[in-house]
């Protein structure tokens, strides 16, 4: 560090200080209290030395924070394995969620086949969040490592989408798959109801349904929605 | 009453019952209860014919009357009884499931005319049924009284309340309207009637009055019956509890649920959040005949049911093998959410369904929770949280930081609160009902020239066959009805047929969502 003055290497303490979640420049000037076209100065003078760099946060696509050169960024700066270059990945998400469900569907399958007593039956369906993430990373259609938690985020996405249910079963610390005393077990399972009747008629779908009154522009005689319909 | 209500019971009641019933129904409907000569006067219809519009309504228990103070008598309509016209096919359709031809024609009959002696509805079906037979078969009396009193046993059909026979008979002049009693035992009873006869031949050994009862004649033979609506819906919401069922497990939970269900038929009330329990070995004794599967087995299915997320079942007790609830309550519910779940789904697509269920699972979240948990983009979430947000799915819970509740410093959480969705939801349904029967009603009304010519050849070509006249005039009269013109009569039934299907099938809607909304309603 020699060759810098008292204010940069003050403002590379503080730096130092925010760890790998990193600080924005903004929050260097109040801690430092120096002016911000020095501020500017110094940063720049610290990148060119290659001792900081400048990551851009995901939450805020304009914000940069800095942080040392040779620390890993924080996840949630990055975003963590769905994102990368602040892009979400929405399609590495749906194939995963994709290949989660027909992991499960088919573990159902095999267990309603083998008809055997009910209990057995039903426990085989179920697949721990440990034995889909085994299969996820058997199967490498993920460049980037995946940790179980990350198998667990997408699984809820499943759960959200009403196709796979989840129960909480004690384990015993040391068997394989558990966190903290407890194993998640996820199993595909069939929505309760089939599509609900209101749905099956041309009104529970328009768009213009509140428009829609005898002798108006819009009215059941001259709809043309229901005239599609009743032509199918 | 909402407006969409009034709009789908007037047009209810005119398909039924004609123009001045329509008016005068309406006009109730609107005004709550009224004395005579005021719905004669407000509406502008004779004296004559609003007592006659009364009648037909009062028969089919539309509308009630009460005495009040000064000896005035007021009627007052029932809403929601004209909307259950709409679940008239569905009733039959389940009698005729459960009861075969002959049940399915009583309660028919009950149906249409609203309230009828035992007596005559036996008549009435027993030559029904004859014509349909082959030429020298006829329908006898005994076995329609037969199935009538099994549809009284299981609750289907039951007395309507009539005039309390006094004791001493009344010195002064009769009150302007009779208060009618019905004794909660008596219900179900069935007079002992011998009917001896068959259809087409009356000579049945009683006389049967009118519809109206009359307090000199005694209690029995003159008892009116009518199909009891809350038992059909009890068994509409045990089918629906056991589909649902057979969909997230296998049959044979459904099959259990189904015995459980039958078992608390009569014993649990309707509006009641539990059945009572039933034990293990009552259940085992009373499966049906085809199923078996060993005690274990059944205890082990008895057991995933009540662990299972679902919460349809629920154990309440160890004695007697165990013991276990169906919690009926929580059945509604989950049927009531999946019907909008559906209806989000189908409506704004899958992605917007998972935000939906993500928002009724956590109860409360906030938009950027609401991204990172369902794992869609910032953008396109925020886009479909808004679309929801303005069509009353959701509300928004604002929760200050400062007194001043300026918005930046303010959270924002989403939640759905299913009691004003199902609520929304119902009043949409009414609206499309009245929307399908309108179109119905202007095809009809576009066609009209061509069903009336239609109408004439049939009749021609029928009083000709009856002459006996030859194939090739029959040909001839057939020919007056060119080929495009049959085809637009067979699109145009074609087009009536789905659209009275898709009638019945948003009342299965309505169905789960008025359910819900009345259980929820008597639990607070």
């Amino acid at each position: 560090m020699k060759g810098s003055d008292n204010q940069e290497k003050l403002v590379y303490q503080i730096i130092e200080d925010a760890g790998n979640k990193g600080i924005w420049s903004r929050d260097i000037r109040y801690k430092s209290n120096l002016p911000l076209t020095e501020i500017n100065k110094i940063l720049k003078n610290l990148e060119s030395k290659k001792l900081i760099k400048a990551v851009k946060s995901v939450a805020a696509s304009k914000k940069k924070v800095y942080m040392l050169y040779n620390l890993q960024p924080d996840r949630s700066v990055t975003g963590g394995a769905w994102y990368s270059d602040q892009d979400f990945e929405s399609e590495f998400v749906e194939v995963l969620n994709q290949q989660c469900f027909k992991f499960l569907q088919s573990k159902a399958e095999t267990a309603r086949e083998s008809k055997q007593n009910p209990m057995i039956q039903r426990n085989s369906s179920f697949a721990s969040s440990h034995e889909v993430w085994k299969y996820i990373c058997e199967l490498g259609i993920s460049k980037v490592e995946l940790s179980m938690e990350d198998i667990e985020t997408i699984l809820n996405t499943l759960i959200y989408d009403g196709k796979v249910e989840m129960t909480i079963i004690a384990a015993k610390e040391g068997t394989v798959g558990s966190v903290d005393g407890h194993m998640k077990l996820y199993r595909a399972v069939n929505p309760i109801i089939p599509p609900t009747g209101l749905v099956r008629a041309p009104c529970g779908l328009c768009p213009v349904f509140d428009d829609c009154h005898e002798g108006g522009e819009i009215s059941p005689s001259n709809c043309i929605y229901m005239t599609e319909w009743l032509e199918f | 009453m909402t407006q969409a209500e009034i709009k789908l019971c007037s047009l209810l009641l005119q398909e039924h019952f004609g123009e001045i019933v329509e008016k005068i129904g309406v006009h109730l409907i609107r005004t709550g209860s009224q004395p005579l000569r005021v719905i004669a006067h407000d509406t502008g219809t004779s004296l004559d014919q609003v007592k006659k519009a009364l009648c037909v309504l009062v028969q089919h228990n539309l509308v009630s009357y009460q005495v009040h103070k000064r000896g005035v008598v007021e009627y007052e309509a029932q809403c929601s009884r004209v909307l259950r016209m709409l679940r008239y096919p569905r009733y039959i359709y389940t009698t005729k499931t459960l009861y075969s031809d002959t049940g399915e024609l009583i309660v028919e009959e009950l149906l249409l005319n609203g309230k009828l002696t035992m007596s005559a509805v036996v008549k009435k079906v027993a030559d029904r049924l004859t014509e349909t037979m082959e030429d020298g078969k006829t329908m006898d009396y005994a076995e329609v009284s037969n199935t009538f009193v099994r549809l009284a046993d299981t609750h289907f059909v039951q007395r309507c309340p009539s005039v309390p026979t006094t004791e001493n008979s009344d010195p002064g002049p009769p009150p302007p309207a009779p208060t009618l009693v019905i004794n909660e035992k008596d219900m179900y009873l069935v007079p002992k009637l011998s009917l001896i006869g068959k259809g087409k031949r009356r000579r049945s050994s009683d006389e049967d009055a009118a519809g109206e009862p009359k307090a000199k004649r005694p209690k029995y033979t003159t008892d009116n019956k009518e199909a009891n609506l809350d038992r059909f819906h009890q068994h509409f919401r045990d089918q629906a509890i056991v589909s649902a069922v057979a969909n997230r497990m296998d049959q044979t939970s459904s099959e259990i649920v189904r015995t459980m269900l039958r078992m608390s038929e009569i014993t649990t009330s309707s509006s009641a959040p539990f059945t009572q329990p039933l034990s293990s070995n009552e259940i085992f004794r009373s499966l049906p005949v085809g199923y078996n599967i060993s005690k274990q087995v059944l205890d082990q299915y008895l057991t995933l049911l009540a662990d299972d997320p679902l919460e349809f079942v629920g154990k309440s007790g160890d004695s007697g093998g165990g013991m276990y609830v169906i919690n009926l309550h929580k059945a509604l519910a989950s049927l009531a959410t999946a019907t909008l779940e559906s209806v989000v789904q189908e409506r704004f697509g899958s992605r917007c369904a998972r935000i939906f269920r993500l928002v009724l699972q956590k109860k409360h979240i906030e938009q950027k929770q609401v991204e990172d948990f369902a794992m869609i983009p910032a953008k396109e979430a925020k886009d479909m949280l808004y679309k929801m947000l303005s069509e009353n799915f959701m509300s928004l819970q604002e929760i200050p930081k400062t007194p001043d509740h300026a918005p930046s410093r303010t959270f924002y959480l989403y939640t759905v609160n299913i009691l004003s969705a199902a609520r929304m939801l119902l009043h949409r349904c009414y609206k499309s009902i009245a929307n399908l029967i309108e179109r119905r009603q202007f095809e009809t009304k576009e066609n009209k020239r061509l069903l009336e010519k239609s109408q004439r050849v049939e009749a021609i070509i029928a009083s000709m066959q009856a002459t006996g006249a030859e194939e090739a005039q029959l040909q001839e009269i057939e020919e007056m009805i060119t080929a495009p013109e049959r085809q637009q009569l067979e699109t145009l039934k074609r087009n009536v047929n789905k659209l009275d299907a898709s009638e019945i099938q948003v009342d299965e809607t309505i169905f789960l969502l008025e359910s819900y909304i009345e259980c929820t309603m008597k639990r607070q």
